[in-house]
């Protein structure tokens, strides 16, 4: 076969290819706008008992009326329902969840935890946290550790809703499971969701053999002012193998730390240290806030790297009056004066 | 604070998501409130243009203007006292500093609970009154 041929069918199949995913996707989306449309008439009926329900104004009739609805409707008033409890709270989602508990449909999300499709086991574990269900934490546990990662996530996501601290050591173990993680954000936003009783399963966590779950419980350390963790943080920063832990055990310093943590985020700014290290431990400093940092975010202004210099002069900044005045000392440089311009424009300086 | 009688007070809701708006809507008439709702930010301006309410409750992802826009504009046309409550998903301290920094006069994370969003507005124009 000579060149030209080869052109021309090759072209012809990328252009077959082409055709073919946008039929798929156009038959999806007609797919969905067609079920979307549907549930919308088959609730239409029963929207205002929803909405007196959804908006707490609810006497009993609403509730008794969507709760007798049959077949179709019944089906369509759920998923209507899940719609709601992600915007709703408060009583009316009490009341909402009452109205999916008479459906049957919370056994069924139970069992559906176990479906062969994981579409259908996402949703599961997504209905049972919107609906807030305690019961349902021990399978949802079981789902972080779903092959699919949908699953995991929507069960990570479901735990977080729920609350039940108890969650929080399964929760960590499943960010860092070989092979079948979960995304570190939603992580963390979950563990944020459950409240103070995490404290301890974040301790266990910083010294997890898996770097990714260590990170996540140090970012969880800093955002939800785990102070019982602060021993365990600075230790992890001065020692843990990996780079990114030991960032994320400064910048949670930086976040709670106390007037001690000044020397100990200002020893990693040394030279002999990693440079991405040095760089979050200086703004570490500026977030702490404590004047005692001054002398070392001074030093760094007339350092070979740029960049550190800019982040020590913005974090002398941050420091108030102590760190201005070093500032002033040190304005012939360049990092200083763009530190000084960013916060003019910021409104941090007048 | 003596609460304000709300019977005929106009409140513009603008809010992209169908069942916010019929669910604020609803809570508002049910309280007494003459409740004009539209689906996204440059009807709002729009609405508030040709009839500015004596409150407003804007979302702040919207199509086309978003609350924010919309706050910018209330603040800088020729009535700029109207009190406006943000009610948005946004819920990260950076967002609701946004919008306070704006000029809203009240920030509601969703979800929210319909009655206490009806107690802030109440209390808003019980102030705005005052």
């Amino acid at each position: 076969m000579t060149g030209a041929p080869v052109t021309l069918l090759a072209a012809t199949l990328v252009f077959a290819a082409c055709l073919a995913l946008a039929v798929v996707l156009v038959l999806t989306k007609v797919g969905r706008e067609t079920r979307r449309r549907r549930r919308a008439a088959l609730v239409a009926p029963l929207r205002p008992h929803l909405i007196a329900v959804s908006a707490g104004e609810d006497e009993g009739p609403a509730r008794s009326t969507l709760v007798a609805a049959e077949g179709p409707s019944r089906r369509a008033v759920t998923g209507a329902i899940a719609d709601l409890l992600g915007k709703v709270r408060g009583l009316p989602a009490e009341h909402l969840v009452e109205v999916l508990d008479r459906h049957g449909a919370l056994e069924s999300a139970m069992a559906d935890l176990r479906h062969s499709s994981p579409v259908r086991r996402a949703q599961a574990a997504q209905l049972l946290g919107v609906s807030r269900v305690p019961d349902a934490v021990d399978s949802l546990v079981v789902a972080l550790q779903d092959k699919a990662g949908e699953v995991r996530s929507s069960a990570a996501y479901a735990l977080g809703l729920i609350g039940d601290p108890r969650a929080a050591a399964p929760l960590l173990a499943a960010v860092g499971a070989p092979g079948a993680g979960l995304p570190a954000g939603l992580a963390a936003d979950a563990l944020l969701g459950m409240g103070v009783g995490i404290s301890g399963a974040l301790g266990d966590a910083l010294s997890d053999p898996d770097p990714r779950t260590r990170t996540v419980a140090a970012h969880v350390c800093g955002i939800g002012s785990f102070t019982r963790a602060l021993p365990c943080l600075r230790e992890r920063l001065a020692l843990d193998p990996d780079l990114t832990v030991r960032e994320t055990c400064a910048q949670a310093l930086g976040s709670i730390g106390r007037a001690d943590d000044v020397e100990v985020l200002a020893r990693h700014t040394e030279a002999s240290q990693p440079l991405p290290l040095r760089r979050v431990c200086a703004e570490a400093l500026g977030q702490l806030g404590e004047d005692a940092a001054v002398s070392t975010l001074a030093a760094l202004l007339r350092g070979p790297d740029p960049r550190l210099a800019e982040i020590a002069a913005t974090s002398l900044v941050r420091l108030g009056p102590c760190g201005r005045a070093a500032l002033d000392a040190a304005s012939d440089e360049r990092p200083v004066q763009s530190a000084l311009t960013v916060a003019s424009l910021q409104g941090v300086l007048r | 604070m003596e609460v304000s009688t709300p019977e005929g007070t106009r409140v513009l809701v603008a809010d992209d998501d169908a069942d916010i708006r019929e669910l604020v809507e609803f809570k508002l008439s049910q309280a007494g409130y003459a409740v004009q709702a539209v689906p996204d930010g440059l009807a709002a301006w729009e609405a508030f243009e040709a009839n500015p309410p004596q409150l407003a409750v804007l979302d702040v992802m919207m199509p086309g203007l978003s609350g924010f826009d919309v706050l910018r504009k209330i603040r800088e046309s020729d009535h700029p006292r109207v009190p406006v409550l943000m009610l948005s998903a946004k819920s990260r301290d950076s967002d609701v500093d946004t919008g306070f920094a704006i000029g809203a006069d009240d920030y509601v994370i969703k979800p929210f609970s319909p009655r206490e969003l009806l107690h802030r507005v109440n209390t808003m124009l019980s102030r705005a009154r005052a």
